[in-house]
């Protein structure tokens, strides 16, 4: 028991040593590999201690041996063990407050010595598509790697930028401050942003359902609901699930060529926003989402003169077991959009011309429609039609059916084979794509991404 | 166009007349993200609180759905109670963001994580996605152990006491009996779970860790190739293979899991085949957070000794 103790208490004697020692053990630059190798140098450190005690013990043992009993006054039953426990106690408290004083400080150290902790977060996509048409030779497209960062900024505000890099260079694609804790249920966000038109505008290429973008969406918005603006989003106190947004943009879209989004303009000539979105849950497995959307430039640059309405209605109804997440589901989602502006009679011409143009006014409609089935957690097959108007109001409308099959091989890998006959008037043709699509680093489950 | 920009303002109006700004709080409303949580915060609160669960039970924690109702739910919330480890990854950040509550934002007062006072198992010491959709702070699946179930409801007890300080008594009270009661019936279990010693578990996906870790199991693989990949035939034929020569006695499908292939594993092994819920309301015998760990150890234990 007396060997024990003193074994016990020559460890512990020992251990603290090692800890005042311990701080020159540390590294000056303290990363994690530096650490960990600081540890094992301890660990064997502590081997060698003990060793060289169990020797000690062994001598001490060996001397005590041959020694008479000690003669002093035998203490009172039981209470030399209270005693040795008590001393015991004392010299481990002292010991754990000695440790931690010599090692708080390091890993407060250890804390600020990583600034890279502050780093935002940074993910990249990359987006591959194949494609093969009648009346175009097949090509290998290399179409985009995404680069998207995002961090907190303060207690108030968050950001996000996506830098874009394609065949034609870096854009970028959005750089936008958004409120964190507005009071009201407001958001606000500045920058430039996909706006909050419709539904599927202001998903990025790579987030689409299916290879392309419908076509409505290409002509009537100009590709994604780009916009250099502000738009402010409200959640109604309403028991009901219901926002409304309002936005003032340069312009929409990122190929909508109808203005210059660098050349400053008139009040009548940006483009204003509205949408209301809800949401109806029938149950736990089935809902639906509804949103009505409003952008209208009061003049646009063409002509100086005309303004634009453009109108979208879309509708998300989803079916997702919740027991089968995973596994099983259907999508079907819908928009339907109207474009209504001032258009040149017979289009605009192909070489600039010395007679003013005449206009009149066009409206226009177009939508798209696509049922997709969740078989597995890997196999997605689905089927988009595509409808739309030519805005000016000279060609034939364009339709388009396309079966798709999209292969998750991971949650960060994706495979997707898409048919597409395209009946536009002036070209029938068949097309075939094949789209590999990944994301590395970074990800972030968003809201607009459900 | 004029009709579209009238019905927008009268929605704006009426949602304004409706703000129940003042008819707020006469109860703390309580949001969490799975039922575990839920009973918890209902026996350490009791009266005070107005608890809503975002998953019924069913659901892989995984792939919650992000419902924008749910947005709603937690726009409302005095405070958000969640298992925390990043279980709730997939869907409770974006919820967050379309929420603009920032009383239960990340570190704010009313965010309280449940797994603070856990050690967790499986902190990686690589993080790299080739080895599967990895939790970097550990196995969330803290909730199927009834000890850690302690450390939870303490976490709950806590973070509602630092919320609110003038119902701090009613909490710790409530705490220590439903504390008491763990303890009688982790007590039990343990005697109970005397036969699962040893056994070697194969599991879909790795929630069964703390389990098999608390009752002395031993954990022998996934059917998934890694945690969140599916698994392919070669690792199905491997896996089969290891099983037959570890003689793996039983095969776990955590319930929102395919049913066929955790079967055909179990045939083809000889292991017994185990269909466990892995929340609160996963099954409907799991009425609460006790009766939810009764069922999974009983039902483990008539599997282990062929009842």
């Amino acid at each position: 028991m007396a060997s024990h103790s003193f074994r016990g208490r020559v460890a512990l004697v020992a251990l603290a040593t090692l800890f005042v020692l311990a701080p020159r053990a540390f590294a000056e630059d303290p990363s994690v590999t530096d650490l960990k190798r600081e540890l094992q140098a301890m660990k064997r450190q502590m081997q060698q201690m003990q060793e060289t005690i169990r020797k000690q013990e062994e001598a001490i043992n060996k001397i005590s041996a041959g020694r008479p009993a000690a003669t002093a006054e035998p203490a009172p039953q039981g209470a030399a063990p209270a005693a040795t426990a008590a001393e015991e106690e004392r010299v481990k408290d002292e010991i754990a407050a000695k440790v931690a004083r010599e090692l708080q400080p390091r890993l407060a150290a250890l804390n600020k010595t990583f600034p890279s902790q502050f780093n935002p977060a940074i993910g990249l996509v990359m987006d591959n598509v194949f494609s093969s048409k009648d009346h175009e030779r097949a090509n290998f497209e290399f179409r985009s790697a995404e680069l998207g960062i995002s961090a907190n900024i303060d207690p108030f505000i968050r950001g996000y930028a996506i830098l874009n890099g394609t065949p034609d260079g870096i854009d970028v694609e959005e750089a936008a401050i958004v409120t964190t804790s507005l009071p009201y249920n407001l958001t606000v966000k500045g920058g430039r942003f996909f706006a909050d038109f419709g539904r599927l505008s202001h998903q990025h290429d790579h987030n689409l359902p299916f290879v392309n973008r419908p076509l409505v969406l290409d002509r009537f918005v100009g590709g994604e609901s780009q916009g250099d603006g502000v738009e402010v989003s409200w959640l109604a106190p309403l028991p009901q699930y219901v926002t409304l947004t309002a936005g003032w943009y340069n312009k929409i879209g990122a190929e909508n060529d109808r203005a210059d989004n660098g050349a400053p303009r008139d009040f009548s000539k940006f483009t204003y926003l509205g949408r209301v979105a809800s949401f109806l849950n029938f149950n736990d497995d089935n809902n639906v989402e509804l949103g009505g959307s409003y952008a209208y430039t009061p003049k646009i640059d063409i002509e100086d003169r005309n303004e634009r309405h453009l109108v979208g209605a879309d509708l998300t109804y989803r079916y997702t077991p919740l027991s089968q997440a995973s596994y099983r589901g259907l999508v079907w989602g819908t928009e339907f959009l109207f474009n209504r502006e001032d258009r040149p009679v017979g289009g605009f011409p192909a070489e600039p011309t010395v007679e003013p143009l005449v206009f009149k006014r066009r409206d226009a409609v177009g939508l798209y429609t696509y049922l997709e089935a969740r078989l597995t957690r890997r196999y997605y097959p689905g089927f988009l039609f595509d409808y739309v108007q030519d805005v000016d109001g000279v060609e034939p409308s364009t339709r388009a059916y396309s079966p798709y099959f999209t292969i998750w091989l991971s949650e960060f890998q994706r495979l997707r084979l898409q048919y597409t006959y395209l009946d536009a008037p002036t070209n029938h043709e068949s097309q075939f794509f094949v789209q590999w699509s990944i994301a590395l680093g970074s990800h972030v489950h968003g809201f607009g991404d459900r | 166009m004029r009709a579209f920009v009238v019905s927008l303002l009268t929605l704006f109006t009426l949602a304004l007349a409706h703000t129940p700004f003042a008819a707020a709080a006469e109860k703390i409303h309580v949001v969490t993200t799975i039922p575990d949580l839920a009973d918890m915060t209902r026996r350490i609160a009791g009266d005070l609180v107005d608890v809503t669960s975002l998953a019924t039970g069913v659901e892989d924690i995984h792939a919650v759905p992000m419902k924008p109702s749910f947005a709603l739910l937690l726009n409302r919330a005095d405070i958000l109670v969640l298992l925390g480890l990043e279980a709730e990854h997939a869907f409770l950040p974006g919820l967050l963001e379309a929420a603009r509550n920032p009383r239960v934002l990340r570190d704010a007062p009313g965010y309280i994580d449940c797994s603070v006072y856990v050690t967790p198992l499986e902190i990686p010491t690589r993080i790299d996605r080739s080895l599967g959709d990895q939790h970097p702070m550990g196995n969330p699946h803290i909730n199927l152990d009834p000890v850690l179930g302690k450390d939870m409801a303490r976490a709950i007890a806590d973070g509602l006491t630092r919320n609110y300080p003038e119902h701090a008594a009613v909490f710790k009270k409530n705490l220590d009996d439903f504390t008491a009661e763990l303890d009688a019936a982790i007590a039990r279990w343990q005697r109970e779970a005397a036969p699962l010693k040893g056994k070697k578990l194969v599991s879909y996906h790795p929630d069964l860790l703390y389990f098999a870790e608390r009752y002395g199991m031993i954990p022998a693989g996934t059917i998934e190739i890694r945690a969140g990949v599916d698994p392919t035939p070669g690792h199905i034929a491997e896996l089969e293979e290891t099983m037959r020569r570890d003689h793996v006695d039983l095969v776990v499908r955590e319930r929102h899991y395919p049913a066929n292939l955790a079967a055909t594993v179990a045939e083809a092994t000889g292991a017994k085949l185990v269909e466990l819920p892995v929340m609160v309301g996963g099954v409907p015998e799991a009425k609460d957070y006790i009766s939810f760990i009764d069922y999974n150890l009983h039902t483990m234990l008539k599997a282990v000794q062929g009842g």
